[in-house]
């Protein structure tokens, strides 16, 4: 059991986060790379400045807004979670003062931004089972959904088991030193590996890594791609 | 299918692949909000017409040749090789798609599934499976360019008959060179489509508001765009800008055929402007160079796609129409939303073959003409002209169905007399 | 010219773009190869578009008519 943990929570991590980085500059390198066709014309009206509109688009999803209100509604929590637990994340690895100009307690929203987001995977979920979208899914769709809810189930749920069953062996305190010594390249994860929810961790981090590692070679890149897209299409 | 063509087809396919179309293969996260943009879907609700599903048709084939994903796990995308049923699916998902774009509109990512359904007919091409109208037709325009003398005498004569007809029935306006051809130093070289209907009223519009034009040997229509072969979509273009840089004209003038708009607006670099007719008309009447009078009755218009949305001409129809009736109607309330009449993309062209398709893909645009309760409906594109002609007997809408130009002739007011000469 | 024999007749008269030719190349199929079609027009532009349709389709031209407006073309399959 040790091993695996270790396994999960050291080497797979810097497999997760080296597949990433290096798999992210690979796609954008290969668009880069490619010949540059002439433009199809964008979509008319066009409004000036385009730039501007299509970051918009791409931020605030108004054709989502217009056409299926219940839909963007999820994808804002969606993805206004996901921001907010990214920022959160970054405070378990150190203090950042810029992040405080609101004060809170570590860690962000206390698990009900991660329900927030868990409730949004479902209906995401349940949206891919019904007729249409359900024809238009790939597995690729079903296995991020999942890997996204294992994640985030894992991930909320030890916030909330660190409070409701007073699992005070491993907090705040403890994640950070297990990844600023990932950081650092001094691997710990001793503080990390002994607590009653350990096994949540090494979950969350698991699942975590898939989805890192699943991120340059799925849709998920759409996160980037969106703005150029967009820019296309105003012009 | 024989490993030689497959080969073949995949190379073709790399050939498309530019950084746009890139993004338009990678970005799609099947949200399926463009499922109800698109009219096939909203009339037919088979999920095959769903846009992204389209896409989907050609996206497997790109994962299994050209990603990682399809490589080393195909089954996460359903990647699929090329295969003589792949071809099938990839005719029937282009071929029932009329280019209008209206689901890059709907799209948070703007994917243009047109593009993408220009990968599926270049393939069809490369295979010797696009439809044969199509190709006839595209190497008929071209052999049209190659052999301009040996076609020119019949066309002339032919213009002349219609001169004759012009000379008879407005032999105020006609003047004495009613439609000019072959004019160096023009202003205006105006590119018609074959018939009859797209020449007369126009020439009557030109002469009246005193332009200094030139009529085109060409059709304005590319036949190479429909059937999506690069190659002869150049070739047929290239005929109309050789013909306007040999007359030196300022603008080119694509008639009332969307297609032949959108394709010549894209070109760039050319020493001229391209405008479409109803630019032209609607300046006209700005300038003062034409007075219309009211027409009775009630009109709504229909945006050809290719010159509305994705031609950005909206204002002008719009402003034309306010100068010729009094009782306007909107078909759609935001005409970036105007249904496609469900004629584009070379359906149209293919004629028969495709009615049955046609009439039951456009169900929901019948639906939007009946809507606006107009009596006329007008339209600046061939193509829209003969889809929205189908559907109004198919329908038994009872409509009107009128080309623009040919109202702004019929509404000419004749000149006041200081102003000529 | 207009006593030339032909086989089936085509009446392209006022047809929207494209069908004077698309109807024309499918009319040619339906007589047997070596007979003649006649196909009336009224479009300037099918004055150009036959003679090119029928050089890239292999068909012949064998001569044209006209009369009050309308040109009518007869065409031997050739193949
Ligand atoms: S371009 Fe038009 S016809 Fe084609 S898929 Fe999109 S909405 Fe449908
Ligand atoms: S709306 Fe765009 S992202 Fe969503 S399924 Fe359609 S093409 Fe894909």
């Amino acid at each position: 059991m040790a091993t695996l943990y270790y396994l999960i929570l050291v080497p797979m991590v810097y497999l997760a986060v080296a597949v990433f980085v290096l798999g992210t500059i690979w796609r954008i390198g290969r668009l880069l790379a490619a010949p540059s066709a002439p433009p199809p014309p964008p979509i008319y009206p066009l409004r000036k400045p385009a730039w501007l509109f299509a970051v918009g688009d791409a931020l605030l999803l108004p054709t989502v807004l217009r056409h299926n209100f219940r839909l963007w509604l999820a994808l804002a929590l969606f993805h206004l979670g996901l921001l907010a637990l990214l920022l959160g994340h970054l405070e378990l690895i150190a203090e950042f003062k810029i992040l405080q100009v609101v004060p809170h307690g570590i860690f962000l929203g206390h698990g009900f931004v991660g329900l927030a987001v868990i409730l949004c995977l479902i209906y995401f979920l349940c949206r891919r089972m019904v007729s249409p979208t359900k024809e238009l899914s790939v597995p690729e769709d079903y296995l991020l959904l999942v890997l996204f809810l294992f994640t985030a189930l894992f991930g909320a749920q030890m916030d909330w088991a660190r409070t409701w069953y007073d699992y005070s062996s491993m907090g705040v305190d403890e994640y950070r030193a297990y990844l600023s010594s990932l950081i650092a390249l001094k691997p710990n994860i001793e503080g990390v590996t002994s607590a009653g929810h350990s096994f949540m961790l090494v979950g969350h981090i698991f699942f975590a890594n898939l989805l890192i590692m699943a991120f340059p070679f799925t849709k998920l890149m759409h996160a980037i791609f969106t703005f150029a897209m967009n820019k296309f299409r105003r012009g | 299918m024989e490993a030689q063509l497959k080969n073949d087809l995949v190379n073709v396919f790399k050939s498309k692949l530019s950084s746009q179309m890139l993004l338009n293969l990678d970005t799609c996260s099947r949200c399926g909000l463009c499922t109800e943009a698109c009219h096939a879907y909203a009339s037919i609700p088979l999920v095959k017409y769903a846009p992204a599903y389209r896409a989907e048709v050609v996206r497997r084939i790109y994962k299994r040749s050209f990603t990682a994903q399809g490589k080393f796990a195909p089954v996460m995308g359903e990647a699929k090789e090329i295969t003589d049923a792949a071809l099938m699916e990839l005719k029937e998902a282009a071929f029932s798609c009329t280019g209008c774009r209206r689901c890059m509109v709907y799209c948070p990512f703007g994917i243009d599934t047109q593009q993408i359904m220009s990968i599926a007919k270049l393939l069809l091409v490369a295979a010797q499976a696009e439809p044969e109208t199509l190709s006839m037709l595209a190497d008929m325009s071209v052999s049209k360019g190659e052999n301009i003398d040996a076609f020119k005498e019949g066309f002339l004569s032919g213009i002349k008959r219609l001169e004759d007809q012009m000379i008879q029935t407005w032999r105020d306006e006609a003047g004495e060179d009613p439609i000019p051809t072959d004019v160096v130093g023009a202003d205006l070289l105006y590119v018609a489509l074959a018939g009859a209907h797209s020449i007369i009223p126009s020439a009557r519009i030109f002469n009246a508001a005193g332009e200094k034009w030139s009529l085109s040997f060409f059709e304005a229509v590319n036949f190479g765009a429909f059937v999506g072969d690069p190659t002869k979509t150049k070739l047929i273009l290239d005929r109309i800008v050789n013909e306007a840089k040999r007359l030196r004209v300022k603008e080119v003038c694509i008639c009332e055929c969307g297609t032949a708009v959108r394709v010549a607006k894209q070109l760039k670099g050319a020493p001229f402007k391209v405008v479409s007719l109803t630019e032209v008309h609607a300046r006209y009447i700005r300038q003062g160079r034409i007075r219309l009078k009211k027409l009775p009755g009630s009109y709504t218009y229909h945006d050809p796609c290719q010159i509305a949305r994705n031609g950005g001409v909206y204002d002008e129809p719009r402003y034309i129409l306010s100068h010729l009736v009094n009782d306007f109607r909107e078909m759609s309330p935001d005409p970036k939303y105007n249904w496609c009449c469900g004629g584009g993309g070379g359906l149209v062209a293919m004629g028969d073959e495709t009615l049955d398709f046609r009439m039951q893909s456009a169900k929901v645009k019948a639906d939007q003409v009946r809507g606006s309760g107009a009596d006329v409906v007008v339209t600046a594109c061939e193509n829209c002209h003969t889809q929205l002609s189908d559907l109004n007997k198919h329908y038994g809408l009872g409509k009107e169905v009128r080309f623009l130009s040919s109202l702004v002739a019929d509404a000419l007011l004749p000149e006041p007399q200081e102003a000529r000469g | 010219m207009s006593t030339m024999a032909f086989d089936k007749e085509l009446d392209l008269r006022n047809l929207p773009c494209p069908m004077p030719v698309v109807k024309i190349s499918k009319g040619i199929k339906e007589v047997a190869v070596g007979g003649v079609v006649k196909a009336v027009t009224t479009d300037p532009g099918a004055l150009t578009d036959f003679p090119a349709w029928a050089k890239t389709s292999g068909n012949q031209i064998l001569g044209t008519d006209e009369a009050g407006g309308e040109v009518s073309f007869f065409i031997k399959r050739m193949k």
